[in-house]
C-alpha cells in the first residue's frame, strides 16, 4: 500500500511518504482539534505518557533544550524558546524538509537539539526526585501514569464511590510546588468519564492566583484519552489540555502505536535522542505503516462514533435485562461499552475460565486470572470490599461484536454463573 | 465417604495430570498453590503469577476447590538462608532437597492435615509402598495376577491410585491390607527412571509419606503429557522448570550475587603453587569443576590441551586450585564421608556394611558401593561430587536414605 522509503530521505519518493506520513498525523490530530505538527507518534500510550512527564524535567529544559514546530517557527510565532548558543544546523535530518530560510540562522533551528546531560532520563528520576506535589495524578490511573507519576514523586487525588474524581480533594492538593495534573479522560477499568473541563477550570483559577501572588510555576493538565478516542468527541481546546495521550489499538488501529499531543505551553525532553524525527521529540525512523494504520482507524472511528453510541447504549441495557443476580458498580458517567459488575460470593476468577471455555471473554478485577497477582487498585479506590473485588467482572463490548452474541453471551454468562454457585453451596 | 486429598498444584502438567487422576479415582480433591517465592530478581520477572494462574485455571476446569498457601516467609528462612549459608561455606547445597523437607512434606502437609485432609499428593516421579508388601518381580506379579480369583477386586482405596486395573492387582496380590499407617511406608523410584525425583525426597519424614500419595509415579513422562493433551489441558506442553527459579533462568550465579559479596580472586596451580588466572568469585566453583575457568597463565604451560579441574577451595585467601592431574584425590575417589545421615525407618535391618546402590546427583547412574554409617565405600572410583550435595542409597527400588556429602 506504501512505499518502502524512508520518510527522511532526500529523492522525490520518499518525500512522497513523509507527506502521506503527515497526512496521516493530520488525520490523527484533526479528530482531537489539533494540528499534525502539535502531535508526536510514539510507540503506544505507555511511551507518551513516559514523555508527557518529562514536562517535570524543568532543569533540563530551562538551559538547553529547545523544542518548536516547524509550524510556529514559519508562522513566527512567539513560543518558548531559550537561546544556549547550540552551532549550527545539525546535518542529521531530513534535508528535504529544512526551510532554507532558516538555515543561515544557527540558533533558531528545531532540529539543533542538544541534551546536556544525555543521562538524565526518566529512569534515574527517583535520585534526582523533583520536590513532593508537583505531580498530582487520579489515584485509578493505569500504570502507565501511575508507575510514572510515582517514579517523579507524585501524589494520588482520590475519587468518589462513582469513579469520578474528587474535585475537592484536587483543590486541596494543588500547592505552589504543583507543576503537572494528570487525570485520564476515561477510565479504562470502569470507562468512568472524568469532568476534565472542570479540572481545567480549577487550574485556571490556580494559575490567575499563582499569578497575582508572582508564584512562576508552570501547570499543566495531561490526560490519556486512549479509552476515550472512539466514543468521544475530543477537543483539547475545549478540554484545556495541555498534553493527551492516544492509542491506536483503542480504535482498532495497529498495536504499538500511540501519540502524544503536545501544546506550546509544554516544554518536554525526549526519551530517545538521534536524528531528531516529531520535532525532536522522539527521534527513531517514523512507524509509517502503523501510522498510516492508526489515521484509517481513527477515521473510521469518528465516522461511526454516533452510531456506536447507539449500538453500546441498546446493548448495555439488554445486558443489564438479561444478566440475573448481580451487582452493578459503574452506574453512571461511564461509556456504555463498559459494564463491570459484581456477584458476591463467587470467585469471578473461576468464572473467566470457564466462560473462556465457552467463547465468552471477559476481564476481572480479582488477582491472579490476569497473571498479575494483585487486586485491581482501581476497584479498591472506588471503595468496593475484597468480596465485591473477586467477584468482580468487566464485559467490554466492541466491533466485532453482534446483537446476537450479546444475547448469547447473557445467557451463557447466567449459566455459568448459576452452575458456579450450584458447585459452591454444594 | 470419600477420601480427602490436598494435592500441590504448581502450575506444571505433572501436578495437573496427577489432579486429574485423584479426580477420576474417586477422591475429594482440593488444589493447592504453594507460593513459596514472588520476588523478582535483576533481569528475570519472577512467573509465579502466571504459574499460579496456570494452576488455577486446570483446578477450574476441574470443578475442584482450589487454594493459595503463602509459605514465602518460612521457605525463605529454611531453604533460602540455608542454601546461601552452605554457599557461604564453600559447599554446593541443594535446595529442593530442603524444600522437600521442610516445605512440601512438612508445612504443606502439617496444613493440609489440620484443614482436613486424608492424603497430600504431588506430581513427583516417585512411589510409595506399603509395608509388608514384598517386592515382587514383574514374572512373579503377573503369576499372582493369574491365580487371583475373580471377585478380590473388593479392596479399600489403595494408597497408589491405578491407570489399569492389571497394575493394581499386582500390587493387591501381595498386599493383605493396603491402607497405610503411620509406619508402613517405602518410598520407591518411580517408574519412568529417567524423570525419578527420589534424589529429592529422600529427607521427607516417615509421617509425611504415609499419607502421601504420589498419582503419576507409575506413568512415563510421555505418559503424563498425552494424557494431558487428552483432557485438554492447556498445559500439557508447558516447558518444565528446572526446580526453583533461581536454579533455572536466572541462574545460580546471578541469584548467589545479590545476596553473598563475592570478589575476584587468583586461580592458581596446585602442584606450582602458580598464579594461572582469576575466578569471580570462590564460591561459584565446585571441585572437580572444568569448565568456566578462565586461564591465560603462560603460554605453552596452560594451553597443551588437556583441561584443569578444580581441586581444592579456600575461601579464606580466596583462592582456587586447579590441577591437571586427572587422578587427583579431589577429582576422584573411592570413599565418601556422609554428614546429616538420614535412614529411613522401615528397613529391616540398617544398611551398615550392606551392598546398597547409590545415587549422586539427579538422574545419574546407579553405583553399587558399602554403606558403613558413616562413609560410602565404592568398588571402583567415582568422580567425586561437590560437597553439600547428597548421596541417597536404594536397595533395589527402595529409597533406604542418605547423607549430605562432605
Amino acid at each position: 500500500m506504501h512505499d518502502f522509503f524512508n520518510p527522511s530521505a532526500a529523492y522525490l519518493p520518499a518525500k512522497k511518504v513523509a507527506a502521506d506520513y503527515e497526512a496521516a498525523k493530520g488525520t490523527i490530530a484533526h479528530a482531537i482539534g489539533a494540528k499534525a505538527s502539535d502531535l508526536v507518534i510514539t510507540a503506544g500510550a505507555t511511551e507518551a505518557n513516559n514523555l508527557a512527564f518529562t514536562a517535570l524535567d524543568t532543569k533540563l529544559w530551562q538551559t538547553d533544550f529547545v523544542r518548536r514546530s516547524r509550524h510556529a517557527e514559519a508562522l513566527g510565532t512567539e513560543s518558548i524558546f531559550l537561546d544556549a548558543g547550540l552551532g549550527s544546523s545539525s546535518t542529521s535530518y531530513a534535508g528535504a524538509r529544512a526551510e532554507p530560510s532558516l538555515r543561515d540562522e544557527p540558533v533558531r533551528s528545531g532540529r539543533n537539539i542538544r541534551v546536556e546531560n544525555p543521562n538524565h532520563f526518566m529512569h534515574q528520576k527517583k535520585q534526582n526526585s523533583v520536590p513532593n506535589a508537583s505531580v498530582l495524578y487520579l489515584i485509578t490511573e493505569h500504570d502507565s501514569v501511575r508507575r510514572v507519576a510515582e517514579a517523579y514523586g507524585g501524589e494520588p487525588i482520590r475519587v468518589l464511590s462513582n469513579g469520578l474524581i474528587d474535585l475537592d480533594d484536587l483543590r486541596n492538593k494543588i500547592t505552589d510546588e504543583t507543576e503537572l495534573i494528570s487525570v485520564a479522560l476515561v477510565n479504562n477499568e470502569l470507562g468512568t468519564i472524568q469532568p476534565l473541563a472542570d479540572v481545567a477550570q480549577i487550574i485556571r483559577e490556580v494559575k490567575i492566583d499563582r499569578m497575582k501572588r508572582g508564584v512562576k510555576r508552570q501547570l499543566l493538565l495531561h490526560s490519556d484519552a486512549s479509552q476515550a478516542l472512539s466514543l468521544l468527541d475530543i477537543n483539547v481546546a475545549r478540554l484545556g489540555v495541555d498534553l493527551l495521550t492516544l492509542n491506536a489499538a483503542k480504535v482498532y488501529g495497529p498495536k504499538g502505536v500511540g501519540a502524544l499531543y503536545v501544546s506550546h505551553e509544554a516544554n518536554l525532553h525526549p526519551l530517545s535522542l538521534g536524528g531528531g524525527q516529531e520535532n525532536g521529540l522522539r527521534s527513531g525512523t517514523e512507524n509509517v505503516p502503523s501510522v498510516i494504520g492508526f489515521a484509517k482507524a481513527v477515521e473510521l472511528s469518528k465516522k461511526h462514533l454516533a452510531f456506536n453510541r447507539k449500538k453500546y447504549a441498546s446493548w448495555k441495557k439488554i445486558l443489564l435485562e438479561e444478566l440475573e443476580d448481580y451487582e452493578l458498580i459503574n452506574r453512571k458517567h461511564s461509556l456504555d461499552n463498559f459494564i463491570v459488575l459484581c456477584y458476591n460470593g463467587i470467585d469471578a476468577e473461576r468464572l473467566i475460565f470457564l466462560l473462556e471455555d465457552k467463547g465468552v471473554y471477559l476481564a476481572t478485577g480479582a488477582a491472579c486470572a490476569a497473571s498479575k497477582g494483585v487486586r485491581s487498585h482501581v476497584l479498591k479506590a472506588i471503595g468496593l470490599s475484597d468480596t465485591q473485588i473477586n467477584g468482580s467482572l468487566r464485559i467490554s463490548l466492541g466491533e466485532t461484536n453482534t446483537e446476537e452474541q450479546i444475547h448469547e453471551a447473557a445467557k451463557i454468562i447466567n449459566e455459568v454463573v448459576r452452575s458456579e454457585e450450584r458447585r459452591v453451596n454444594g | 465417604m470419600a477420601k480427602t486429598v490436598f494435592v500441590g498444584m504448581s502450575g506444571g502438567v505433572d501436578s495437573s495430570v496427577s489432579a486429574l487422576l485423584l479426580l477420576e479415582q474417586g477422591y475429594n480433591v482440593i488444589g493447592v498453590y504453594m507460593r513459596n517465592w514472588s520476588e523478582d530478581l535483576p533481569g528475570m520477572k519472577c512467573p509465579w503469577a502466571e504459574d499460579l494462574a496456570d494452576a488455577k485455571r486446570v483446578a477450574v476446569k476441574l470443578g475442584i476447590n482450589f487454594e493459595v498457601w503463602d509459605f514465602e516467609k518460612d521457605y525463605r528462612e529454611k531453604v533460602v538462608e540455608y542454601m546461601l549459608a552452605e554457599f557461604r561455606k564453600g559447599n554446593t547445597p541443594n535446595p529442593d532437597i530442603m524444600c522437600n523437607q521442610e516445605i512440601k512434606f512438612k508445612l504443606f502437609y502439617e496444613k493440609a492435615m489440620a484443614a482436613g485432609a486424608d492424603y497430600i499428593a504431588t506430581g513427583h516421579y516417585a512411589r510409595v509402598m506399603t509395608r509388608g508388601a514384598d517386592f515382587v518381580s514383574a514374572e512373579q506379579a503377573r503369576a499372582n495376577f493369574e491365580k487371583l480369583p475373580e471377585a478380590s477386586t473388593e479392596l479399600v482405596i489403595p494408597a497408589q491410585p491405578r491407570r489399569s486395573f492389571k497394575r493394581f492387582a499386582r500390587r493387591a496380590a501381595n498386599c493383605e491390607q493396603n491402607l497405610p499407617t503411620e509406619s508402613s511406608s517405602y518410598l520407591l523410584r518411580a517408574a519412568d527412571e529417567n524423570k525419578d525425583q527420589t534424589y529429592f525426597l529422600y529427607r521427607i519424614s516417615e509421617e509425611a509419606l504415609a499419607h502421601t500419595i504420589f498419582p503419576i509415579g507409575e506413568m512415563l513422562k510421555p505418559e503424563v503429557k498425552k494424557l494431558a493433551a487428552e483432557h485438554h489441558l492447556h498445559n500439557a506442553y508447558k516447558k518444565e522448570s528446572m526446580g526453583v527459579c533461581f536454579v533455572g533462568e536466572v541462574g545460580m550465579r546471578d541469584f548467589l550475587k545479590q545476596y553473598i559479596d563475592v570478589e575476584p580472586g587468583e586461580i592458581r596451580e596446585i602442584e606450582s603453587d602458580r598464579v594461572l588466572g582469576y575466578h569471580e568469585g570462590a564460591i561459584f566453583y565446585t571441585i572437580g569443576q572444568r569448565h568456566g575457568l578462565y586461564l591465560d597463565g603462560e603460554k605453552g604451560v596452560v594451553n597443551d590441551g588437556m583441561p584443569y579441574y578444580v581441586v581444592k577451595k579456600d575461601l579464606v585467601k580466596n583462592i582456587i586450585y586447579v590441577s591437571k592431574n586427572l587422578n587427583h584425590e579431589a577429582v576422584w575417589t573411592k570413599e565418601l564421608r556422609l554428614r546429616d545421615v538420614l535412614i529411613r525407618e522401615n528397613q529391616e535391618g540398617r544398611p551398615w556394611n550392606k551392598q546398597v546402590l547409590t545415587r549422586l546427583r539427579h538422574r545419574a547412574p546407579l553405583v553399587p558401593a558399602r554403606f558403613d554409617g558413616e562413609i560410602l565405600h565404592f568398588e571402583s572410583e567415582v568422580k567425586r561430587p561437590a560437597s553439600g550435595q547428597s548421596a541417597v542409597l536404594y536397595d533395589d527400588k527402595i529409597c533406604l536414605g542418605g547423607g549430605i556429602i562432605d
